[in-house]
């Protein structure tokens, strides 16, 4: 919590999201977009904008060495995430927020209703709206099926070794459709939510302020002021902390190894063909 | 009272004689004259040749000549007699037929103008011609020689001292006639050919065949008959023998001989190509090169003199830019065309891969066996490529580099992507397509069009079809039929196993038969894209409607509070 302005109801500032989370958002906007800017070229190679934007980059060769760097920073965001979370579920105990239920669907078609003039009122939100929902866990699904994915691409013949070989096309299949889906969704979805309609700056300043929670937020700002904050007792916060540190430390340790072992587990193909020299000088007799 | 020959003798003036006696009698004496006079018509016999023969049948007397040279008296009658103007002759010739010309040869003979052998020679040749004519027939090249010292005339060839030998004898052996004057030569090189040359003539050939003043082109035919004639062959310094032979046939034969070419150049003759005078002019000049090899090479300019447009692609080929490095065995002009029997290079089309056989020969047995060439060779089809249509012809680029290899698809997909053409043999036009679609066509793809010149690693055709022994992909020797499939992934892919081909799309569109899995997903994106992408624009469409509206209607509030506080 970067402010300290949970239960003073006369602060405008309500924390959202701290350091680590806006960091991670700030690697993800950098992988992601850099993922994108590589990517797109290489699923659509033949067309002008994709073939000049491969030779902006330095040739393909170049371009797949940025898009694997940039994978790489994306799966150690993605990495850093999953202890992130480990730690806001298991130490802190916060609720499951962002998990969808029934009430987003309902907030769906509400919204809808509302916004074709059906409705008088639109439907109240708590932490996270559906909008927010669908965004994360598009993030989360969207991630897991780019790195497997992309694991196979990388290492097609390691992937053959126990797998179908159809799988390798299949993977590119989906790698590329994935990417369009994703990137559309994020210069829709995305771009309107939180820049369009309103500037959420929350994710580069970390709060927001009385209005804005009242417009998109309203059963949060209603909760954290009918309630006092819940705090947990510091001794039981250092045991748990002190649990959670070397399960932690190790989850990191492995996975880190794991991205290590998929950037350098095989060697796709020899460096260069080999020449065979033939001696094509040969005077028939 | 008269001579010998009825000439009256002079008498002294000074006689007192009446002059009407002198002139009966002077009369007389010319009735007498007329009378003795010997006049071939009249005379039956003897001979109007007696009284020539009578004083040079036998006389051992020369008369000195003003060149100091002696012409004999003596006329020889027994060879006068067996020769073709003997007295017992079909057309029997007396002596004053030839010497005729009253002034001299009446007796006593008046001093012959003549001052040397040769010019008493040649004035009896005058004589013949009053006979024989026309004398060009059978002598053009020494009677157009006329600042020849040493013409001959008549009597050189037919005979002198009176043995004139008739023509059907010399025409016998017309090329002894010619040497009894030719016998040496001022250089023996020029001696050597002709003797040859001598020794090699044909039934009907002569000297005259090619020192003839009639030449359609005086330096072509001379070329031709000498060169047809000689068999021998020229020992170059390096002990290699140049065969001088030519058949004049295989040049007439030829594009250049025949008008079969219809340009204005056709057809050619020697010098047009052999055009250097100092060089080629007979005698010709020594060789400049050492080896037969220096000889072929040395001739390509002469094909580049007319051909300058296929000098310059030449020039960017990799068999000049061999022979510069000095590999001279790379093929130059006459390599491929050959040199006097140049045909059209590509009639028959097997003419072409036997063409570059004949140095490549590996590499033609390989095209021989492959779908390409045993089609070529087998049935004479028109479509498959030959040797020059990947290749192509005087340009040749090496086929080693990066650039050639990252083209390469391009060449394949120049009959393969071709509709109608695959269409005749069932072969779909999908894979030059199926290959860009996929990571190496892809990449390939790419390095074509930004860094030709950059090294890549991934496949093009070739590397799994094979280069030259290309098979059909069903036939069960195919580098590409599935059987065989994965060693030729492991050329690239060394640890590649059994499942690792199929991740290959083998030319073929994802469809619920071929790669069902990629089609499916495609299919899922499909359809999900549009349906998420939709949705999203629904939401953020009636958000933007109620926004507006909300905006609208709080400004239209807003308007008529304003103008309530004006008032």
């Amino acid at each position: 919590m970067s402010h300290k302005t949970t239960g003073n109801h006369k602060s405008e500032r309500y924390p959202r999201f701290d350091t680590g989370q806006r960091i991670e958002h700030a690697l993800l906007i950098l992988s992601f977009t850099i993922l994108s800017i590589t990517g797109l070229p290489q699923k659509y190679p033949d067309t002008g904008w994709g073939e000049g934007m491969i030779r902006l980059m330095g040739g393909i060769e170049l371009t797949r060495f940025i898009h694997h760097t940039a994978a790489i920073v994306l799966i150690v965001g993605s990495i850093y995430h999953l202890v992130g979370v480990g730690y806001r579920l298991v130490v802190k105990r916060v609720q499951m927020s962002m998990l969808p239920g029934w009430k987003d669907v309902v907030d769906v078609v509400q919204s809808l209703g509302y916004n074709f003039g059906l409705i008088k009122e639109p439907p109240k939100m708590g932490r996270y709206t559906f909008g927010e929902k669908v965004e994360y866990w598009a993030v989360v699904w969207g991630t897991v099926i780019m790195i497997l994915t992309g694991f196979v691409l990388w290492n097609p013949i390691a992937t053959t070794r126990m797998l179908p070989g159809e799988l390798i096309p299949a993977a590119k299949a989906a790698h590329g459709g994935e990417a369009l889906l994703a990137v559309l969704s994020i210069v829709t979805w995305h771009m309107y939510n939180v820049h369009v309609k309103n500037f959420n700056k929350s994710m580069f300043s970390g709060w927001l302020n009385r209005h804005e929670m009242e417009e998109e937020h309203p059963l949060e700002l209603a909760a954290i002021e009918s309630s006092p904050a819940k705090t947990v007792d510091p001794e039981v916060l250092r045991r748990r902390q002190r649990l959670y540190l070397p399960v932690a430390v190790i989850f990191s340790l492995v996975m880190l190894v794991s991205v290590y072992f998929f950037v350098t587990f095989e060697e796709t193909a020899i460096t260069t063909v080999p020449r065979q020299t033939v001696e094509v000088f040969s005077p028939a007799q | 009272m008269t001579d010998l020959h009825g000439f009256p003798l002079r008498k002294s003036a000074a006689s007192a004689v009446p002059a009407w006696r002198v002139l009966s009698v002077a009369v007389f004496c010319l009735i007498a004259f007329w009378l003795m006079l010997p006049t071939p018509t009249l005379a039956q016999s003897p001979s109007p040749d007696s009284p020539c023969v009578g004083c040079h049948g036998d006389n051992e007397h020369s008369l000195p000549l003003p060149s100091g040279e002696l012409l004999p008296l003596d006329v020889d009658l027994d060879t006068l007699l067996a020769s073709a103007h003997g007295s017992d002759a079909a057309a029997p010739v007396n002596c004053v037929d030839c010497h005729r010309n009253d002034t001299n040869y009446r007796y006593p003979h008046l001093p012959n103008p003549a001052t040397t052998l040769e010019e008493y020679r040649t004035q009896v040749g005058e004589s013949c011609q009053s006979c024989h004519t026309p004398l060009d027939q059978h002598n053009p090249g020494h009677l157009n020689a006329v600042d020849n010292p040493n013409l001959p005339g008549c009597v050189d060839c037919h005979g002198q001292g009176h043995s004139v030998t008739p023509a059907e004898t010399l025409s016998a052996d017309p090329v002894a006639t010619c040497q009894s004057c030719h016998q040496t030569y001022d250089d023996p090189k020029v001696g050597e050919v002709h003797a040859e040359l001598a020794a090699n003539l044909g039934p009907d050939q002569t000297c005259q065949t090619c020192h003839t003043d009639k030449p359609v082109y005086p330096a072509d035919m001379s070329c031709r008959n000498c060169h047809l004639l000689l068999d021998s062959s020229l020992e170059l310094a390096s002990g290699e023998e140049v065969p001088l032979h030519v058949d004049p046939a295989t040049i007439t034969d030829s594009v250049h001989g025949s008008s079969m070419v219809e340009n204005s150049y056709s057809p050619l003759s020697c010098t047009s190509c052999h055009r250097d005078e100092e060089r080629y002019a007979f005698p010709h000049a020594p060789l400049t090169v050492d080896d037969a090899r220096g000889l072929t090479l040395e001739m390509d300019d002469l094909c580049q003199e007319c051909h300058t447009d296929i000098a310059a692609l030449e020039h960017d080929g990799v068999h000049e830019a061999a022979r510069e490095r000095g590999e001279l065995a790379a093929a130059s002009c006459a390599d491929c065309h050959g040199s006097h029997n140049i045909q059209p290079p590509n009639e028959p089309r097997e003419r072409i891969s036997d063409t570059c056989g004949q140095c490549h020969s590996t590499i033609n047995e390989q095209y021989a066996g492959s779908v390409h060439g045993a089609a070529l060779l087998g049935e004479q089809n028109p479509d498959v490529p030959v040797c020059t249509d990947c290749h192509g012809v005087h340009n040749i680029a090496p086929p080693q580099t990066a650039q050639f290899r990252v083209e390469s698809p391009n060449l394949c997909a120049s009959c393969h992507a071709d509709e109608t053409l695959m269409a005749k043999y069932d072969i779909s036009t999908a894979v030059f397509d199926t290959y860009v679609a996929d990571f190496h066509g892809t990449t390939v793809a790419l390095f074509e069009k930004q860094t030709p010149w950059q090294e890549t690693n991934k496949a093009v055709c070739y590397d799994c079809h094979g280069v030259h022994n290309i098979l059909p992909a069903n036939d069960e020797h195919s580098q590409v039929i599935k059987d065989n499939l994965v060693v030729t992934c492991q050329q690239c892919h060394p640890d590649a196993n059994a499942n690792f081909p199929a991740s290959w799309t083998s030319h073929f569109e994802p469809s619920p038969e071929h790669n069902p899995l990629v089609y499916y997903i495609n299919l899922f994106y499909q359809i999900l894209i549009p349906v998420v992408v939709g949705g999203f624009a629904l939401l953020i469409g009636s958000d933007v409607y109620r926004r507006t509206g909300d905006s609208l209607r709080s400004r239209r509030a807003a308007k008529p509070r304003k103008e309530e506080g004006e008032e």
